[in-house]
């Protein structure tokens, strides 16, 4: 397991990360969340042991990773944000170099870089020359690194970044079986991942830790309610006249489970601008273009907030029809994490607050450009 | 100890793997044959100075300028490449310290530079043919490129540890060297005593005559070994700090 205690870093008067404590226990899957230039890459940097906190310590299976660095890092294995390999080496080479580092023997090696290989799908390309990897390979080839000397605890950042879709759905299957026997520390900024790998997440936001807790608790917590939205046509598919928007959404705010109607893009209009529709279509024009007002919108779409635990489906369905209705569509609208993030993380782009001027979010990404790497 | 021969072997092999390495070769080669050469035929000519041709070698100024070119060239990669393409970070996330980085990138870079000067004992071998060479008397001349060319190359590592960027080492490594080298100009320049006195101890151009001429000086082994130790401890300390990141 790896702890983090009140951990900081500063780079002169900027501070990326500010007293971040949390444990990541021992087979769990934990992953570090939070937008650029929030200081996931610094903290993940500090936890690997390469930079050196400002203050506060970290703790790898109880031994400190600053004052017993040695020890303490033969339990991490790192797959750092840039993938750095050697471009000029041969996979094999390189891996052997890796094993080397870690103080393996030359037999324990041998061993090790062959069940590595073959665990990331990497002994096909083995006498390849990095440089010459596509980058799916490339990042395959890191976490075999990575994995070579059988670390306990696996620190992975931004594992998936600038890789296709087919090859990130194979690194993430790679990541999931990885992470079945060891702990799991994973930074990212695309949230599916997190909510498809992840048991636990930490919400980090301009060096802080803004929310943790599973996928599921951070939804219970910060969205709640989820949300029903529901498609209907109410003249019955004839043209007939109906009823009025307010009308329908009084009919579905009355339905038992249904807290509060909002009648999405206007709602239905009624049927009489038809007729006007060839009068304007008269001087050639191939395609009629009308004033947005003008179109004809027989349907509407309702957003029902739904009350905790109801389902009213049914009642929806059944009012429809009692209504003469035709109930084109229902969906159910959950909270993703990324409501969670977003609501988490953005106060200061939409809202400029007068304590936090442009100019300190400026600054916080000028750091994060200086700490990334050119790759 | 195996962070440092992991560290040493996979650097060696970084030079052989670039065609940096090959270059350097192929000009070095090219430099040394040309002078060792000219300064043969120059011998060879009855109204010239009786020298050694090893001597006159040893001390030219062309010998000078492949020691202040190619060492740059050598070190100027070592720690800076590491830091720009980010793999600095695997390094020292590995089980290994700062000091066995540091030495093991510093002995590859020494072995490669030492590499270099080896096609020039070729030439001992011919002469020995033709008439004798003091082997001992080399060995020495041999002894003080290793520990001139230590000197500098572990200025470059530093260079190479501070600066990110490669051509700034490379440039910052010959600067810093070439002043080195001029020391040995000073004395005929300034008038106290002092200063003279140092100036002569640490002249790498005097000490280069002596080794050429055979004089393994203790006090010149003691000048080269703790310079060269004090820029690779100065090297590991700023790989240790990391203020540069």
């Amino acid at each position: 397991m790896i702890e983090a205690h009140e951990l900081s870093r500063r780079y002169g008067p900027f501070t990326a990360v500010d007293r971040v404590s949390f444990a990541v226990e021992e087979g769990e899957i934990v992953g570090i969340l939070g937008p650029n230039g929030a200081g996931k890459t610094t903290t993940i940097r500090m936890i690997t042991g390469f930079l050196p906190p400002t203050g506060g310590r970290v703790t790898v299976f109880g031994k400190d990773l600053f004052a017993e660095p040695r020890k303490a890092r033969r339990d991490i294995g790192y797959l750092p944000e840039s993938v750095t390999l050697y471009p000029e080496m041969r996979v094999r080479e390189y891996l052997a170099y890796r094993a080397r580092l870690q103080g393996m023997s030359r037999a324990e090696a041998r061993e090790a870089i062959f069940e590595t290989m073959d665990r990331t799908l990497v002994a096909d390309v083995e006498g390849q020359i990095i440089g010459t990897l596509s980058k799916g390979y490339r990042q395959r080839v890191g976490l075999a690194a990575a994995i070579l000397h059988r670390p306990r605890v696996l620190v992975l950042d931004e594992p998936t970044v600038g890789l296709d879709p087919k090859q990130i759905v194979a690194i993430r299957e790679l990541i999931r079986t990885l992470g079945k026997k060891r702990t799991l520390l994973l930074s990212t900024h695309i949230l599916p991942e997190v909510e498809l790998l992840c048991d636990r997440v930490l919400i980090i936001d301009r060096g802080r830790i803004v929310a943790q807790g599973t996928p599921a608790e951070l939804h219970a917590t910060f969205l709640g309610r989820h949300h029903l939205v529901v498609e209907v046509r109410p003249d019955g598919g004839t043209g007939a006249p109906h009823d009025p928007v307010a009308g329908i959404a009084a009919v579905l705010a009355a339905l038992p489970g249904v807290e509060a109607v909002e009648p999405l893009d206007g709602g239905p209009v009624a049927a009489e601008p038809v007729a006007a529709a060839p009068a304007v279509a008269e001087p050639a024009a191939s395609e009629p273009v009308r004033p947005p007002s003008e179109v004809v919108r027989r349907s509407g779409r309702f957003r029902l907030s739904v009350a905790e635990g109801a389902d009213p489906r049914e009642a929806v369905f059944r009012a429809a029809v009692e209504r003469g209705w035709v109930l084109l569509g229902m969906a159910e609208e959950r909270g993703s994490l990324e409501e969670v993030f977003v609501q988490l993380t953005t106060r200061d782009e939409t809202v400029p607050a007068a304590g936090e001027p442009a100019a300190a979010a400026e600054a916080s990404e000028a750091a994060e450009t200086e700490e990334e790497i050119p790759s | 100890m195996s962070g440092l021969w992991a560290t040493f072997a996979r650097e060696l092999r970084a030079y052989f793997l670039s065609p940096l390495a090959y270059v350097v070769l192929f000009f070095v080669l090219v430099l040394q044959g040309a002078f060792f050469s000219l300064i043969v035929y120059h011998l060879n000519d009855p109204a010239s100075a009786a020298g050694r041709p090893f001597d006159v070698f040893f001390s030219g100024f062309p010998f000078w300028m492949i020691l202040l070119f190619v060492v740059p060239v050598v070190t100027m990669r070592l720690i800076a490449e590491e830091r720009k393409t980010g793999s600095i970070e695997v390094l020292m996330t590995a089980p290994v310290t700062e000091g066995q980085v540091v030495a093991g990138k510093y002995l590859a870079a020494l072995a490669f530079f030492a590499a270099l000067w080896v096609p020039t004992l070729l030439y001992a071998v011919l002469l020995d043919l033709y008439g004798e060479i003091d082997w001992w008397t080399l060995a020495a001349g041999y002894l003080g490129i290793v520990l001139i060319g230590g000197l500098f190359l572990s200025v470059g590592l530093v260079a190479s540890t501070f600066a990110r960027n490669q051509i700034v080492a490379a440039v910052v490594t010959f600067a810093v060297n070439l002043l080195v080298f001029f020391v040995a100009f000073l004395p005929g320049m300034v008038d106290r005593p002092l200063f003279q006195k140092v100036f002569e101890h640490t002249s790498v151009l005097d000490h280069m005559d002596e080794f050429a001429r055979g004089i393994v000086d203790t006090r010149r082994l003691v000048f080269y070994l703790s310079t060269t130790l004090f820029f690779l401890f100065v090297s590991a300390r700023a790989l240790e700090d990391r203020k540069w990141r």
